[in-house]
């Protein structure tokens, strides 16, 4: 009980205090910069890109995409930069010094990234029905914002496992930025899934937000909660997939680590 | 004369240098080909439906997206990033001024930059088997001249202001896609509200796409051409007379606060 207790407080220390000190040095004109001009001008860009190739009458297409998709500014860039930064600012040997639980401390780094990523979709989504028209009354808002939850979670869990490579390679941003960008092509936010090559679709089913995305068109659309719940239940289980592949990744650094000497060598 | 030279050689060797330093870098690898790529890869998708003379407006325009974010990205930071090595100090103690250096790394930036317009073309022309022309090649070579000047003056513009404000600096996320929308790069900024419009042509990245587009794809009458290469020069000496205040109010309030190497 005790220990579950330590391990209960470990997560929520380590995910506020990851979460404060990555926004302390990016203080708040970057957090505006990234978290709502960014947003903002990428979701204008991609669905006026979209509505000059396929008519004003497909707006929604792409705003909701593009809304979802940046689940992944939170999800991959913040929660990488909560890991590679126990590495960049010299505190990964104390860590691994401590008897604490690797799995608290490791997921606890995503933990304000999957609300901060929740926000930051809201604020995307009324981005659009300010800006580009997007009608949400047919919504269910509890089945919307549960499929933002786990776009968000999905994303988080694919940047755990690019986090541990940031403990592992000094190109992570290329790596980051590529991973970021490549969503926007494989996880539908731009194209339909079904003008994709058969080798693209396949790739989209193995990624975060392609079935969130889905999901949150139906709902807009007037879906219910059931009708999508097959299609979140897929994207949880993607997302604890790649969190396990990242805690394994994790874990493998540090003895490889410790073995040779080399946990805060570049 | 000799003075000339002195700083062509000078231009040259800072140019190498840089060529040589970012060509390494992940990010820059990045900005140049990977994300004006996977840009021209949706655009070619997306406007597929437009036919086969869209591919070149799609290739321009998508290189045209890894111009302005090396542009925003290096060379807004050429200063910075030589406070971050240690070398700044030594470069503004040598005798050719700072402003001839830093116009020697944003020149190596831009052209390296171009690399985004031919990996887009090799993309729609290899993969998506696109016939592409352009349309006046000749004055489309100028456009490209025209472009690089304007870009490596504006790159002397921005430089000094991320240095001496970091707030302005920490926007630099966010002016990547704004730009991209605002000079008509993939769509044409007709699509846009009205009031834009004035933004639109404030920006020399526009210019530089309407030269760019209009001599690629065709279409354009030799006026609008001759005025969008007029506004181009126009911007670049613009830039170049504001970047050489900036640099010696830079310099004056480095010297007289002693944060040269300070951030």
């Amino acid at each position: 009980m005790r220990s579950l207790a330590l391990n209960v407080r470990l997560f929520f220390q380590g995910a506020l205090l990851s979460y404060v000190a990555l926004f302390r040095w990016l203080r708040p004109a970057t957090y505006l910069a990234s978290k709502v001009l960014m947003p903002l001008s990428q979701i204008l860009f991609f669905s006026f890109l979209g509505m000059y190739a396929t008519g004003q009458a497909n707006a929604s297409f792409y705003v909701i995409g593009n809304a979802i998709q940046l689940a992944a500014v939170s999800g991959i860039f913040g929660v990488t930069m909560s890991i590679g930064g126990d590495r960049w600012e010299g505190t990964l040997p104390y860590l691994f010094g401590t008897p604490a639980n690797r799995m608290a401390m490791f997921v606890g780094r995503a933990f304000f990234h999957v609300l901060d990523g929740m926000v930051g979709v809201v604020l995307a989504l009324m981005w659009g029905v300010l800006l580009l028209g997007l009608d949400l009354s047919h919504a269910n808002p509890a089945a919307l914002g549960l499929t933002i939850l786990v776009a968000t979670f999905s994303t988080s869990g694919m940047g755990l496992l690019l986090g541990c490579l940031s403990l592992i390679t000094l190109n992570v941003m290329f790596i980051n930025n590529t991973v970021y960008f490549s969503l926007l092509v494989f996880s539908g936010a731009n194209l339909p899934l079904s003008t994709l090559p058969s080798w693209m679709q396949t790739v989209s089913q193995a990624l975060p937000l392609t079935r969130t995305i889905a999901a949150a068109r139906q709902i807009i659309a007037g879906a219910s909660l059931a009708e999508v719940a097959p299609l979140l239940r897929a994207e949880v289980l993607i997302g604890v997939v790649y969190i396990l592949l990242g805690y394994f990744l994790f874990r493998w650094f540090e003895r490889q680590a410790k073995r040779r000497g080399t946990l805060d060598i570049f | 004369m000799i003075k000339l030279s002195v700083y062509a050689r000078a231009i040259l060797a800072s140019a190498e240098m840089s060529f040589r330093e970012t060509m390494t870098d992940g990010f820059v690898v990045f900005g140049i080909f990977v994300q004006p790529l996977i840009i021209a890869i949706l655009g070619l998708w997306m406007l597929r439906d437009r036919g086969g003379d869209y591919a070149i407006f799609v290739v321009v325009g998508s290189g045209l997206t890894g111009l302005w974010s090396s542009l925003l990205f290096i060379s807004g930071n050429s200063i910075t990033h030589e406070r971050w090595t240690g070398t700044l100090e030594t470069l503004v103690g040598v005798p050719t001024p700072l402003g001839v250096i830093v116009f020697g790394k944003n020149l190596a930036n831009v052209l390296q930059s171009m690399g985004s317009m031919a990996v887009s073309y090799l993309l729609a022309s290899l993969l998506f088997g696109y016939p592409l022309t352009v349309a006046e090649p000749l004055l489309f070579g100028i456009s490209l001249i025209l472009t690089v000047i304007a870009f490596v003056s504006f790159g002397l513009v921005i430089a000094p202001i991320f240095v001496m404000n970091p707030d302005v600096q920490r926007w630099q996320n966010g002016l990547e896609f704004p730009v991209y929308i605002l000079a008509g790069f993939l769509f044409p900024i007709a699509l846009l509200p009205g009031w834009t419009t004035p933004i639109s042509y404030l920006l020399a990245p526009y210019w530089a796409a309407q030269a760019l587009h209009l001599t690629s794809s065709g279409g354009g009458t030799q006026t609008q051409i001759l005025v969008s290469w007029g506004m181009l020069l126009f911007f670049s000496m613009i830039y170049i007379f504001v970047s050489r205040v900036l640099f010696r109010v830079m310099l004056r309030k480095a010297r007289i606060e002693a944060t040269l190497g300070l951030e």
